[in-house]
């Protein structure tokens, strides 16, 4: 999948202040394993998040999604469950960061209080809109700047790393 | 126009010499800290093919998290660690005896004014008390820099804090910052630096300068560099007396996205307790005391450095704690540890019924040593109290000072520290 590819899938809607310890508990985090620490993912504010959660659904979520630590696995076992897409109003710096690293496409946009939860929706990177199929009302959102794009592209910061240096020398 | 500290700091480690707010420029590092994330940073580092890190002497591993290893995946988390500090020739190796990784850093004069320093955890803006820009990474981003020394940075807008007046009696620096947190809300200072400033910082000590960076985090930041004070020039000629360091200064007419001024002669700071689940939901003590806890927790990168442990002291002296209340002190190093046992301060916490465990991350982060179980309700000086945080997902934590966590220990509930004598 290519940064610029349409995600279309259902919605998981959360509030507010996500936190990392929200995504993925601290007591999970020596399990080396990702798909195993994915079972536990959104285990606080949505037990049932893991079982149900399926291929490209999308992540909506209000203010400050990802806020706390620096933990990696945070993005990491949203990825590992399948989640096609995280767009939030706003995300905090190091989870935003690190999802674009790991390759997990992820946008801001305006407001999210108008998606229903389980609704179908359809998130476009490239044009920045989140469309709830439904309705057909479609939400605008923040283009990615362009290193953003660059690693996505790439597949994660790991293979941009290595383009970057086969190419010209990181960086 | 002026620079602030953050993009001075910033520009001095760039190529062309400047860094300027919003821009995206890459910055050479000074040094890098690396906890148990090592564990998965190291096969990112794989995957890139990288044989050799940057710089083997710029580097510090700590396993600090969970030590010594409470079960058997931590245990092989530590195995694969050392395995790679060995093949690296990893000069600065702290394995499960120093301590939290960010005193550390200090003690070993890693730090140094003017600097770019990364640490594989998000409390890493702890080094802005020392008038470094660091900031927390996760594995990726770290790899990038144990690979290549460098990395991208968006340079950070600046909020400028100016803090006037002082601190009364038994009021600390974690009262002000918890204050601070709630004035700016959870995601009031995200992707931007904090620049505190004022009288109240010029004359703090490190420690408590250290608890004000580090939390700097809980409000989004990206980093919080303070400008050098005298505290931190003896602090450089104790503990890195041969090192080559220039403090760095914003200019006076540096350019902040907003200014926000605590005056504290107008309005005396009271103890301040962060009730669930967010750093940012500060209350005086007043409106929570009597709450009842059943762990009263002494520890972590924020408050478990010598004067945390010497004022609990100071307030639990020849009393007990209450005997539903777990008395929990975790010493941020083992030079704190060491410091704290001459001077007699952890006999005296001992003697008030205090379990003193060695220096880990552990209660903080819900690990091991200190976790709560079921409804169960926690008076902490650590950073976070976000559900689940410290341990089951129906547990409480409240964010507060030592003294307000001794006080309380004694009590079995919240309480006020200046209500108790001496």
């Amino acid at each position: 999948m290519t940064w610029y590819d349409t995600i279309t899938g259902r919605a998981w809607v959360f509030g507010d202040d996500i936190d990392t310890d929200q995504i993925i508990q601290g007591r999970y985090l020596t399990l080396l394993d990702y798909s195993e620490m994915a079972k536990h993912t959104l285990e606080i504010p949505r037990p049932e998040f893991a079982d149900e959660v399926e291929e490209d659904d999308v992540i909506v979520a209000g203010k400050n999604f990802g806020g706390g630590s620096s933990r990696e696995e945070a993005p990491q076992v949203i990825k590992e469950s399948g989640v096609g897409c995280v767009v939030a109003e706003s995300f905090a710096r190091i989870f935003y960061r690190n999802a674009i690293n790991i390759g997990l496409p992820i946008m801001r946009i305006e407001e999210t209080s108008s998606i229903p939860d389980a609704a179908e929706v359809e998130v476009s990177l490239e044009s920045a809109t989140l469309t709830i199929k439904d309705s057909g009302d479609t939400i605008s959102g923040e283009p990615l700047p362009s290193v953003m794009k660059d690693i996505l592209q790439a597949g994660g910061a790991i293979p941009w790393f290595r383009k970057m240096r086969n190419e010209n020398g990181f960086p | 126009m002026g620079l602030t500290l953050a993009e001075k700091l910033l520009g001095n480690h760039t190529q062309s010499g400047t860094a300027a707010a919003g821009e995206t420029v890459i910055a050479d590092v000074d040094f890098l800290m690396v906890n148990e994330a090592l564990a998965r940073i190291i096969p990112v580092l794989e995957k890139m093919e990288v044989e050799k890190v940057w710089n083997a002497n710029r580097m510090l591993v700590a396993n600090d998290h969970w030590s010594p290893a409470p079960d058997a995946s931590t245990a092989e988390m530590h195995r694969r660690i050392r395995e790679f500090v060995k093949e690296q020739n990893i000069a600065h190796f702290c394995d499960v005896n120093c301590g939290i990784a960010h005193q550390v850093m200090a003690e070993k004069g890693f730090v140094k004014p003017g600097d770019l320093i990364i640490g594989s955890d998000s409390h890493s803006t702890t080094y802005g008390a020392f008038n470094a820009f660091s900031t927390g990474f996760a594995s990726t981003d770290s790899a990038i820099v144990a690979a290549t020394g460098r990395n991208w940075f968006r340079v950070p807008e600046s909020i400028r804090i100016d803090i006037i007046g002082k601190l009364s009696h038994r009021v600390m620096s974690k009262d002000l910052i918890l204050k601070i947190l709630t004035e700016l809300g959870p995601d009031g200072a995200n992707y931007q630096s904090l620049e505190f400033h004022g009288p109240v910082i010029d004359s703090m000590s490190v420690a408590s300068r250290m608890t004000m960076c580090n939390m700097a985090v809980e409000a989004g930041a990206k980093c919080a560099p303070m400008k050098i004070n005298p505290a931190v020039r003896k602090w450089m000629r104790s503990y890195a007396p041969r090192a080559k360091w220039s403090p760095v200064e914003p200019d006076d007419d540096a350019e902040y996205v907003d200014t926000l001024t605590f005056d504290l002669e107008e309005e005396p700071l009271e103890p301040i307790v962060s009730t669930p689940y967010s750093p940012s939901n500060g209350k005086i003590v007043s409106e929570v005391e009597g709450t009842p806890v059943d762990q009263a927790f002494i520890g972590s990168c924020t408050n478990g450095r010598f004067e945390d442990l010497k004022i609990a002291a100071e307030i639990v002296e020849g009393k007990q704690a209450d005997r539903d209340t777990r008395f929990i002190v975790t010493p941020a190093s083992t030079e704190v540890y060491l410091e704290a046992m001459r001077a007699g301060i952890l006999e005296t916490l001992i003697c008030a019924g205090a379990v003193i465990t060695n220096s880990t991350c552990g209660a903080c982060i819900g690990g091991h040593l200190g976790v709560l179980g079921r409804g169960e309700v926690a008076i902490s000086s650590t950073n976070r109290n976000f559900r689940g945080r410290m341990g089951h997902p129906d547990s409480l934590v409240y964010l507060a000072s030592p003294a307000t966590v001794a006080a309380s220990a004694l009590e079995g509930k919240i309480t006020d520290p200046r209500r108790l004598s001496s």
